[in-house]
């Protein structure tokens, strides 16, 4: 029997065909083919059945994993935990200050956060030290008038999935200016730039 | 803000909650687990009826799972990726036992011990069962348990889990038209075998 076969009754009629119709009245040939009537009245039994198994195993309390195996998960999670690369935030004679992109990540969501309807994503950042930045390439932010000082910049590049129905532009210089304000705020390294690509509307 | 803590909006989406996790967010990542944890509990065991080895499935699906995150392409994607994963985990166990069985039992006693099996699992000895159960429900359970392991798997996502039958043709590497046909023989040697339980 090939695979796509479908087990057909006495009658000719295919289980699929009975399956699918067993909530309405039965059809003038139902009414008179025993087969049809045998295999109606068994499968509104499977169907009553599957319902009532998918509802008690779904509160049933025997039928979960006890807490120790969420633990198990988290703690491998946690010690094989990605945070990213360093960013060294400042060098001195007294000591070095360095900052996980994970951490970076976490300070922009919290930002994200407070503009509605948007949901960060996923989100990359990287450091532009001024001393490897060739003379002149910083030539087009300057005559912008932002970040013009001459100290590190961090690089943000953010997905986010936007709620439908808000107005994609505005709401994207929002979420930019919140992060250029948190980001300094935070870790004393301004955003020199915030790329935005949302990717996705959510709730559609 | 309101009161839902630094950086998580109320309810965000799966999807992004998926992206973070594949940024190695923690927190992210646990909300995935609680939301999954029980669904694959409840796929696993079905397919086992095994409390314990449910819960390595468990467990072992949900660690993959956060090692393979980064190299999800869509985070849409994820709840059919995670249903894979458990799915084929089972039928891999359900391999090894049977060919461990295999190993360990004369092929004279197969048959008596395959019987054995069918009632070793009935409704009784069923740690799931319930009081308030029906006979229906002790049937179908008893005639689930008979199915051959990818038929079981199959019926289980369609009428347990919901998922499409696009899903489940990937998981069990056959075409939905396949599925089709795979889920109405389940329902007719279910409904047979539960005619003749009683």
């Amino acid at each position: 029997m090939a695979l796509d076969d479908i087990p057909r009754l006495g009658c000719g009629r295919s289980i699929d065909r009975i399956w699918a119709t067993t909530d309405r009245p039965p059809t003038a040939h139902e009414e008179h083919c025993e087969h049809c009537q045998t295999a109606r009245t068994r499968l509104q039994g499977l169907r009553e059945a599957t319902r009532l198994l998918r509802e008690s195993d779904l509160h049933n309390p025997a039928l979960k994993p006890r807490p120790a195996i969420k633990n198990a998960i988290m703690g491998v999670a946690r010690a094989e935990v990605r945070r990213g690369s360093k960013i060294l935030l400042r060098s001195a004679d007294n000591g070095t200050t360095e900052i996980t992109e994970q951490a970076l990540r976490s300070l922009i969501r919290f930002a994200a956060a407070a503009i509605p309807g948007v949901h960060s994503r996923r989100c990359r950042v990287e450091i532009r030290s001024a001393a490897a930045s060739p003379a002149g390439e910083d030539h087009a932010s300057a005559t912008t008038g932002t970040a013009t000082t001459a100290g590190p910049r961090l690089i943000v590049n953010l997905r986010v999935a936007a709620a439908p129905g808000i107005v994609i532009p505005r709401t994207m210089e929002s979420l930019r200016r919140e992060i250029s304000n948190a980001l300094p705020a935070g870790v004393g390294i301004g955003a020199g730039t915030v790329n935005i690509t949302v990717e996705d509307l959510y709730d559609v | 803000m309101g009161d839902h803590g630094p950086g998580f909006e109320p309810d965000p989406d799966e999807g992004s909650i998926v992206a973070r996790a594949q940024d190695g967010d923690l927190a992210a990542f646990e909300h995935l687990v609680l939301t999954y944890q029980y669904r694959l509990f409840r796929l696993a065991y079905r397919m086992l009826n095994d409390h314990g080895e449910a819960e390595d499935i468990v467990q072992e699906t949900l660690t993959t799972s956060w090692r393979g995150l980064p190299m999800l392409a869509d985070v849409d994607a994820f709840g059919g990726w995670i249903y894979r994963l458990a799915t084929n985990k089972c039928l891999d166990l359900l391999r090894r036992r049977s060919a461990h069985a295999e190993n360990c039992i004369r092929p004279e006693d197969m048959d008596t011990i395959a019987q054995a099996g069918v009632l070793a699992v009935s409704a009784i000895s069923d740690p799931a069962h319930e009081a308030e159960w029906s006979a229906e429900q002790d049937g179908l359970t008893a005639v689930l348990n008979t199915l051959p392991p990818a038929q079981r798997a199959c019926w289980l996502l369609r009428e347990m889990h919901g998922r499409s039958y696009a899903e489940i043709g990937v998981t069990l590497k056959i075409s939905p038209t396949a599925v089709r046909g795979t889920l109405a023989r389940a329902r007719h040697q279910i409904a047979e075998g539960m005619s003749q339980w009683r």
